[in-house]
């Protein structure tokens, strides 16, 4: 019950939880997307900066402007000499391949005072070629930045002018690829996913391609605007069923950087973070909510369930001797044990005195029973207490000792329904006569069925003239189908008639009865049964009420 | 209206005044008398911030006259033998001055330098290429020009300064004064080509006709810069 309840509390609140958790973590996503963002968005503006300090730097290279200068006055004033002019060209082109190495960067190229190439180095240096012109921006500014769109590809620049004391003769300018490559860098800086488009149709990106498409494609709300873009920026798209969270990180002439990243991917993670964590807590919880119900069990179910079973075996045994152990675990239960003892003591004396008083009328109505005959005055006292020896010497148990004394005492008890003539004839009996006599056993067993406590006493009195070899009476049982008790009682039942004295003959001695016994074992006495007689006669010799005297009924009554 | 060389706009007139004072056969060079003009007056610049000037004043960066910095020469002129000039260019708060002097071949041209820092004086021309080396205040270093033709001057240590040296192995050139006056020697009489150089503006020329003894005058409005 307990678990049932804890189990249904903690599914409701796992369920809930999980809702509760998806809403939030997604919340939190596209936040912690944005703010990802805007700090790589910082990052790169420095990015850029540093690398105009840079090239402003780099631009005040004497040699460039030497050579660069001394070419186009030179030129300018009279037809330079070929050689001459490969010297001055080849100055600035070495100058220009050592920053390329320098930098790292995909072309350095020396733009003139028109803005057109003059030389270029670096790994792109073929598409910068000479003569072609670079619309950079043209103004006060020391250094600038843009995107160049040649024939070849797309190029992210920084340049800044070569400047002598009060004009430019040129401008240097090194660009950076806008190609897969780049997009990579990008992506690794960012730790998310770049796409690069250039006049609106994709150029790299990191992602798969048609997603990238898709994006420059759905990306149409960033206004061609630059200011207007970056306003606009923070936003998120769907795109194939999943959402992402872009936002552009460049947007200069025609070339556009978009960072972004699947929200549904990163919700998925958290919440399957989140998730795994409250299952383990609810696991955790479950288990608890397991062990504490088997715990609570133990603790008060089980001491209950012990007194019941106790309480249910005793109302079945009808024991009431032994009272109910306190289980210790509660005040309650013992103080209720305790109460249930003190009236079961209370029953158990009413029931003995009881029985004491079915067990008196009993004792004297096989008195009076005996007393029918004189010659079997005592007799049933006798195979009590003969009985009884005889089964102690066979280890019976108490209880099974007290069934066979009272039972011994009983066994007689149906030659109430026999008649006196039949009892008391002097002679042999006719067959019809014995026939008579044999009914005791029944008629014994049936008086015995009306008092509910002398049940275990029946099989002694109604089984006490079977035989081992089938032939006795009344059911003509054999062997171990006899209860022992009614094999012992039989033993000794023929012993006290063998040596008490009868109306026709004299009592014989233990001698003589130990013969006859002997001469009769494994058909009419059971072996066993006889052992323990024979084991016990020597010290029944002495005991003068074994011997088959005749005792007067007023010494039993 | 002539086409300028590598300029977009131009704009030259050139007003040609012929004073004939007596019509002899007898060709007598005349002196040319000009004024020199720039369309608009080219804002002063300052140099280049990557290295901010510490050891000068920003203001006194600022530009002498642009006027001075056009050389008026006579154009296809024959080889002369001229006298070598002494011409000094001094190297002063982080500038060449005068930053345009014209010299006969032959001359010396004497690089003193005038302020606290070192500088350095080298040229990556044909008509000559050299480098001084570099060298304290106080320190003066000469460079003698045998061949005409125009030599970019510049220092080493600041990438910003520059000067121009134009060798001529004629006597018939001049560098304008402040107001952008100038006066050529006198030159041959006939048409002659007369040519106001500009260190950024490039060439502008004239075509005058120079009248036996009497003093031509030749005027010059350079093109705008494009900027």
């Amino acid at each position: 019950m307990t678990f049932v309840t804890v189990a249904v509390i903690l599914s409701v609140v796992f369920v809930v939880l999980t809702l509760e958790v998806r809403g939030r973590v997604r919340t939190a996503e596209i936040n912690r997307l944005g703010l990802t963002e805007r700090l790589f968005t910082t990052l790169e503006a420095r990015r850029q900066q540093e690398q105009l300090a840079t090239i402003a730097i780099v631009a005040e290279n004497p040699t460039l402007k030497a050579a660069l200068d001394t070419y186009f006055a030179e030129s300018s004033f009279s037809d330079l000499p070929a050689d001459h002019a490969a010297s001055l060209r080849q100055t600035v082109s070495v100058e220009a391949e050592k920053l390329a190495t320098l930098t790292g960067a995909d072309v350095v190229a020396i733009l003139d005072s028109t803005g057109h190439i003059f030389a270029s180095a670096g790994v792109s240096r073929d598409l910068w070629a000479p003569g072609q012109l670079i619309d950079t921006p043209r103004n006060e500014a020391s250094t600038f930045e843009g995107v160049a769109a040649l024939a070849g590809g797309t190029f992210r620049y920084v340049g800044a002018p070569l400047r002598l004391i009060d004009r430019n003769v040129g401008a240097l300018v090194i660009g950076d690829g806008l190609d897969e490559e780049y997009a990579r860098q990008l992506a690794g800086l960012a730790g998310e996913d770049v796409v690069i488009a250039v006049n609106g149709s994709l150029v790299a990106s990191t992602m798969a391609n048609d997603l990238g498409r898709d994006l420059v494609q759905s990306a149409t709300f960033l206004s061609d605007d630059a200011e207007d873009a970056r306003a606009e920026t923070e936003g998120t798209l769907t795109l194939q069923n999943q959402e992402y969270a872009v936002r552009t990180l460049l947007a200069s002439g025609p070339a556009r950087v978009y960072t972004l990243a699947s929200v549904g991917a990163a919700t998925e993670a958290a919440t399957g973070e989140a998730l795994w964590a409250l299952g383990t807590l609810a696991l955790g919880a479950f288990m608890l909510a397991g062990f504490g119900s088997f715990w609570l069990a133990h603790t008060l179910t089980g001491p209950i369930d012990q007194l019941a079973g106790e309480i249910g075996r005793m109302a079945t045994s009808r024991d009431l001797r032994r009272p109910l152990h306190p289980t210790g675990t509660s005040l309650e239960l013992d103080s209720l044990t305790e109460h249930f003892n003190e009236l079961v003591r209370g029953v158990a004396v009413a029931e003995a005195q009881t029985q004491e008083a079915y067990l008196g009328s009993i004792r004297a109505f096989a008195a009076m029973l005996d007393a029918r005959d004189p010659y079997t005055a005592g007799h049933s006292e006798r195979v009590s207490t003969l009985s009884v020896l005889m089964g102690k010497q066979l280890h019976l148990s108490e209880s099974d000792l007290e069934v066979l004394r009272l039972g011994a005492l009983l066994h007689d008890i149906g030659k109430i329904g026999v008649s006196d003539a039949i009892l008391r004839k002097p002679a042999a009996l006719t067959a019809e006569e014995y026939e008579q006599l044999k009914l005791h056993t029944t008629i014994g067993a049936h008086v015995l069925r009306q008092v509910p406590f002398l049940a275990p006493h029946i099989p002694i009195v109604e089984l006490h003239h079977e035989r081992p070899d089938g032939r006795g009476y009344p059911l003509g049982l054999r062997g171990d189908e006899i209860p022992l008790a009614a094999r012992i009682v039989h033993v000794a039942d023929a012993f006290d008639a063998i040596t008490s004295a009868r109306a026709y003959r004299p009592g014989r001695d233990t001698e003589t009865a130990v013969v006859e016994l002997k001469r009769n074992v494994g058909t009419d006495f059971d072996p066993q049964a006889l052992g323990a007689l024979l084991a016990v006669l020597p010290r029944t010799a002495t005991t003068p009420e074994l011997v088959g005297v005749p005792v007067p009924v007023h010494r039993i009554a | 209206m002539l086409a300028g060389r590598g300029g977009p706009l131009l704009i030259a007139t050139a007003g040609l005044m012929l004073l004939t004072t007596s019509p002899l056969a007898q060709q007598q060079p005349a002196a040319v008398v000009g004024r020199v003009e720039i369309g608009v007056p080219i804002s002063a610049r300052r140099p280049s911030a990557a290295y901010p000037t510490r050891a000068v004043a920003a203001p006194a960066l600022a530009s002498a006259s642009e006027l001075r910095h056009v050389v008026v020469y006579l154009r296809n002129a024959k080889p002369q033998t001229v006298a070598p000039m002494k011409v000094a260019v001094r190297q002063h708060n982080e500038s060449f001055t005068p930053r345009v002097v014209a010299v006969t071949v032959g001359s010396e041209v004497e690089f003193p330098n005038d302020d606290p820092i070192y500088h350095n004086v080298f040229s990556l021309s044909r008509a000559k290429n050299f480098n001084l080396g570099r060298y304290p205040r106080g320190d003066t270093r000469k460079v003698r020009f045998d061949k005409p033709g125009i030599i970019k001057v510049f220092c080493e240590i600041h990438s910003h300064m520059s000067a121009t040296v134009m060798v001529l192995d004629h006597p018939w050139f001049a560098v304008p004064d402040e107001q952008g006056r100038f006066e050529l020697p006198p030159v041959p009489a006939g048409e002659q080509s007369i040519t106001a150089w500009h260190e950024r503006l490039g060439d502008t020329t004239v075509r005058v006709r120079i009248e036996s003894g009497q003093m031509a005058t030749a005027d010059f409005v350079l093109p705008v810069p494009a900027q």
